[in-house]
């Protein structure tokens, strides 16, 4: 009983912080939402551009679980493409984009307005997928591209559609209040593209566009032999920076934001960093881009550590295992159960009687006693054949 | 609600409202009709001069095309295969002309086959020209029933069809090439090499998303019917199969099948009618006869029938490809004659002095252009007018533009062709890539060509005037009608419009008050005359149908005919119905205004009509906007003019006389011919030969001649002759 009151405390003190405040949570995942949100055999540079981050995120270590890839069409199948199956976002071929290991999230006609505020809020029908949801928590830093045609303020869905700037901020809006992320990098890659990010407001949010309001935003070159532009220059030069990069750079991400050079870009890069707390210099790209996160060093696998910070773990490794939101609640108990049981009257003890005292335990929950006196002997047989050979 | 009561009180109070501003305005414009007209007609005719000046380059408005972006991919074996089709058709030239004509349509299959395209034949049985007065709205008439036909009397088209590997087979591209089988010119044959080089490649390549049919039309009874008439059977499907229904009656036509079953893979050629999906445009190409001097030359034909243009779109992508990419020099046709007429020079000079001052006053107005500019600009725009008024199709482009089809006819012509083997494949290379482009870029498109302009006129291939500016010229001609037709109304009614400032109406008494009610229906006399001489027109129009069973009949003797069974009917016109002078019921007085009635009634049926035509074709509304206003506002008896005796009267009956003169249709017609061509070229028959051509082609141009400018002239002469 006692041990039920104090979980629940526990759980309290626990989120009770993390809504006061969200810097005092931990970095513990990534998730990358990449969004190509125009139609037509004249986008394919959309497409390829947000293949392209698609593999740079995968390559910096986003493994595809994490990553929401939304295609709203599918130039690589399209019969005006030269080269079926295949995207390129560069005219020499060398790298396609379109390879087996591609998983599209949403394709088609499902990369809608709708479709995309539900990936962000996370209010999803019940049968659809996992695999389709953004399974993010108050610990994720995420990675919104979206690219596409866009103007003041919107982005064109399909053609049909638009997502406003409101629409976005309001979305961002509430995932901040259902802890779904730690912080978050949108960025956009549209005409216009900083007017997208005027409504924002929730604190952790940074967002990068490629042009500024009134200016256009601009394709790299044309690949003469698929015969339509295949890579935006914004993106293009994105993906140059990171090619230099591996996972375990750490370049920061004003490095990134700096090496945009208006000439080449054609446009001016506008970032909006005033609702993020961070200094830009000390934030590592692979934070956003890829999966690195800060290590935690324990001096054992269950040391008592103040008990935000194991929480926090538990969660972590709850990612994983559980299946919903609830099903994780209650691993986090039984984790919570397990860590109190057994670090709770050990605290003060010495390493040695501490590790004497583990051995002990072991040794005491070992079901069959013979089969560890069988295994000793056969242990001596080789032992006495080397003590003969060596007297010998 | 006690505020309306005080409002309704003060209305009781002023016994005249004052009416409202666009009333007043209204009022304004009518009681000043006469210097209204004369400056919006001055207007309007000065924006007509001016187009050339307003003229915006083209642009590319469909992002999905993408002109150009993708390389050339034809090689050099494209070229050698064309190459080895040209040979082998022209080796059959000796031989008699319907052998050839088999053997070279075998070969033609065989070559097509061999790129892996399916083949069909489609015949038909050409028919003359007849004038059908029933037939004349029904467009495109689908039920051609052969009766008497004879087998030599057939043509048969070849058809290859290229489906795209990865299409949905919803969409084709279509390419003709008109080819006179058995009877072929060196160009022809060069136009039908171009033609097998693109389709060669097109056999190989992976992007197609359309099909990609070739049809070689058989141009022996010229280069319209065959295509129309495959279009026609393309867009009607029949279930029972036309094949087998002529295959039994034409034993020449069945042999050739038998030729064709035994060498090749049979199951590519087939003589059901084939079809590929609806057609995104069509592509009509032809190597003309003529040599250019200084380099290879692209002319490009548009005009459908009925003034319809192929969307502007299309011309932007090929012009952009053939100027930016080929190298070609593109033309659209215009009139030469009016390249060195001195007076359009004059004005170009004029304009081009204008926009040099704008320039020095405000260096952001840039409408100035050179009087060389000037000039080509006004020969192409006056032909692109000429030929969308006319309203007869300028190619086999015409056909297609009946089923909503964009086309156009592409007519390269090479430079002073030496038989220069390298020379020659730089020829088809140049061809074929164009053509190449072309198709490429309408593969890309994803719907119809809708984005641009498709009511325009050209006055360089890269450069248009839209409808928007042109409209202008027409609104600010026809403006003054309705102005002069109210006026002449309540001056022939002494109307009081509230301008002059008249005070005897209240004191008017009971008699005066019947006869004015008497007096104010008199309009109707007018229009029932005018009724009764649209009806007369309707009549002149139908009676070409009866001189052309006249046997034997040339088309001089058919005019004067014509002519004269007109005015014949006229006469039994007035005979039977009289003359709407003989009612004259109302005293002398009134005599005055009877003419300027007719004259109002008959301005304003002069308004209708040519706002509908404006709809149909704007261009003749235009043209004949130009004959009609000035004739229609200047007319008055001359018998008023000559008694006047003043010298402004007397030029004012000379000058009705030379607008009635030219306004007259034949008149007209041979003054333009001088203008053009000379005097010695005149021929009352061409008259005959023209009108035909007219009535043959569907046009709505022969309908407004009947129903607008022939009662408005005959009208117009009643009010000059009027006796009063």
């Amino acid at each position: 009983m006692a041990m039920m009151v104090l979980l629940l405390l526990n759980n309290a003190i626990a989120y009770g912080s993390h809504s006061s405040s969200a810097d005092t949570t931990m970095h513990t995942n990534n998730w990358a939402v990449l969004v190509c949100t125009s139609r037509f055999w004249f986008n394919y540079r959309h497409m390829a551009n947000t293949l392209s981050l698609y593999r740079t995120v995968k390559r910096l270590g986003i493994p595809d679980e994490r990553i929401i890839l939304m295609l709203a069409d599918d130039m690589a199948c399209n019969a005006r493409n030269k080269y079926p199956a295949q995207v390129f976002n560069n005219e020499n071929h060398r790298l396609n984009l379109y390879g087996d290991n591609v998983e599209v999230d949403y394709r088609g006609y499902e990369v809608t307005v709708e479709n995309f505020l539900r990936v962000l809020t996370g209010r999803h029908a019940t049968a659809v997928p996992r695999s389709k949801r953004l399974l993010s928590d108050e610990g994720s830093h995420i990675l919104l591209y979206m690219t596409g045609h866009g103007g003041d303020e919107f982005l064109k869905f399909q053609d049909s559609e638009e997502l406003q700037s409101h629409d976005l901020a309001d979305a961002v809006k509430q995932m901040k209040e259902k802890r779904r992320f730690k912080e978050l990098l949108i960025m956009v890659d549209t005409c216009q593209a900083a007017t997208l990010f005027n409504q924002l407001q929730s604190p952790g949010v940074l967002a990068i566009g490629s042009s500024m309001k009134g200016e256009n935003s601009y394709s790299h070159h044309l690949d003469s032999d698929v015969g339509v532009s295949v890579v935006d220059r914004f993106t293009f030069y994105t993906l140059a920076f990171f090619e230099r990069l591996n996972m375990y750079d750490n370049a920061s991400l004003s490095s990134l934001f700096t090496s945009y050079d208006p000439n080449a870009l054609m446009s001016t890069a506008y970032y909006r960093t005033d609702i993020y707390q961070r200094r830009l210099e000390e934030v590592p790209v692979t934070n956003f881009f890829g999966s690195v996160m800060e290590t935690i060093h324990t001096d054992s696998a269950y040391k008592a550590i103040p008990r935000k910070i194991s929480n926090r773990a538990g969660i972590s490794m709850a990612v994983e295992k559980s299946v919903d939101h609830d099903d994780r609640r209650t691993s986090i108990d039984s984790n919570f159960q397990d860590q109190i049981s057994h670090t709770k009257t050990k605290d003060q003890i010495c390493p040695f009687t501490r590790t004497m005292n583990s051995f002990l335990d072991k040794v005491e929950r070992i079901e069959h006693p013979d089969s560890l006196v069988n295994c000793g002997l056969i242990a001596m047989l080789p032992l006495l054949i080397i003590s003969a050979w060596l007297s010998s | 609600m006690p505020k309306t009561k005080t409002e309704a009180e003060t209305e009781t109070e002023t016994p005249k409202m004052k009416p409202r501003p666009i009333v007043r305005l209204g009022i304004f414009l009518i009681s000043h009709s006469l210097l209204v007209s004369v400056v919006c007609c001055t207007a309007g005719v000065l924006a007509l001069l001016l187009l050339p000046l307003l003229a915006k380059n083209t642009y590319i408005s469909e992002n999905a095309l993408m002109p150009g972006s993708a390389s050339s991919m034809i090689s050099n074996r494209d070229i050698s295969e064309a190459n080895r089709l040209a040979n082998d058709l022209s080796d059959l030239n000796l031989e008699p002309q319907d052998t050839a004509a088999m053997e070279s349509r075998r070969i033609l299959t065989k070559y097509m086959s061999d790129l892996g395209a399916e083949v069909s034949y489609h015949k038909f049985h050409p028919k003359p020209n007849q004038f059908h007065p029933l037939h004349f709205f029904s467009g495109p008439d689908s039920t051609s029933t052969v009766e008497n036909f004879s087998c030599s009397a057939y043509v048969v088209n070849t058809v290859g069809i290229i489906r795209a590997p990865r299409g949905d087979g919803k969409e084709a591209i279509v390419l003709v090439t008109p080819y006179k089988f058995g009877k072929s010119g060196l160009a022809e044959t060069l136009s039908l090499s171009i033609a097998y080089t693109v389709f060669s490649l097109l056999s190989r390549v992976t992007w197609l998303a359309k099909d990609i049919v070739w049809f070689v039309a058989d141009s022996q009874y010229g280069e319209y019917a065959p295509v129309e008439a495959w279009l026609r059977d393309y867009h009607t499907p029949v279930f029972t199969g036309l094949g087998t229904l002529n295959a039994d009656t034409c034993v020449k036509i069945d042999d050739l099948y038998v030729l064709e079953r035994k060498p090749i893979a049979q199951s590519k050629i087939s003589d059901g009618f084939r079809r590929a999906g609806t057609m995104a445009a069509a592509l009509i190409l032809k190597v003309a006869d003529r040599n250019e001097l200084l380099e290879d030359t692209l002319t490009i034909y548009a005009e459908a029938s009925n003034g319809q243009m192929p969307n502007l779109d299309l011309i932007n992508a090929v012009n952009y490809l053939a100027v930016h990419r080929q190298g070609l020099r593109v033309k659209v046709e215009k009139f030469f004659t009016l390249l060195d007429s001195r007076w359009l020079e004059i004005l170009g000079e004029i304009f081009e002095l204008l926009g040099k001052v704008a320039r020095s006053l405000n260096p952001g107005w840039k409408f100035g252009i050179s009087a060389a500019d000037y000039i080509e600009g006004s020969a192409t725009l006056a032909s692109s007018l000429y030929y969308q008024a006319l309203g007869i199709p300028t190619g086999p482009h015409g056909a297609f533009r009946d089923f909503q089809v964009d086309a156009i006819t592409l007519e390269i012509s090479p430079k002073v062709s030496s038989h220069n083997k390298a020379r020659h494949n730089e020829f088809l290379l140049r061809g074929g890539r164009l053509v190449e482009g072309v198709i490429r870029s309408i593969n890309n498109l994803l719907e119809k060509f809708h984005q641009s302009f498709f009511l325009y006129l050209l006055t360089s291939p890269s450069k248009f005037v839209s409808v928007g500016v042109y409209m202008i010229a027409f609104a600010l001609l026809v403006a003054p009608l309705p102005l002069v037709a109210a006026s002449l109304y309540a001056e022939a009614y002494q109307l009081d419009l509230g301008v002059k400032n008249t005070k005897s109406t209240p004191t008017a008494t009971a008699s005066d008050a019947l006869g004015i009610t008497f007096r104010s229906w008199k309009w109707l006399y007018a229009a029932k005359e005018v009724f009764l001489i649209h009806v007369w027109g309707a009549a002149v129009l139908l009676l070409p149908y009866f001189i052309c069973q006249v046997p034997n009949c040339s088309p001089t003797s058919s005019t004067v005919i014509w002519i004269f069974l007109s005015m014949l009917s006229l006469l039994i016109f007035y005979f039977i119905v009289g003359s709407p002078y003989t009612h004259v019921s109302i005293s002398q007085p009134e005599k005055k205004g009877e003419w300027a009635i007719l004259k109002s009634v008959t301005i304003s049926a002069v308004f209708i009509g040519l706002l509908l035509m404006s709809v149909v074709n704007f261009a003749t509304a235009e043209i004949g906007a130009l004959l009609l206003v000035p004739m229609c506002l200047m007319a008055q008896p001359l018998k008023l003019d000559i008694k006047a005796g003043k010298l402004r009267s007397f030029l004012r009956a000379i000058c009705n006389l030379v607008l009635a003169f030219v306004a007259f249709p034949p008149a007209a017609y041979f003054v333009v011919k001088t203008i053009f061509e000379g005097f010695d070229s005149i021929n009352v028959g061409e008259f005959w030969n023209w009108m035909e051509s007219l009535w043959a082609w569907n046009s709505a141009t022969y309908i407004y001649m009947g129903m607008v400018h022939l009662p408005c002239w005959v009208l117009c002469l009643h009010v000059l002759l009027h006796s009063c």
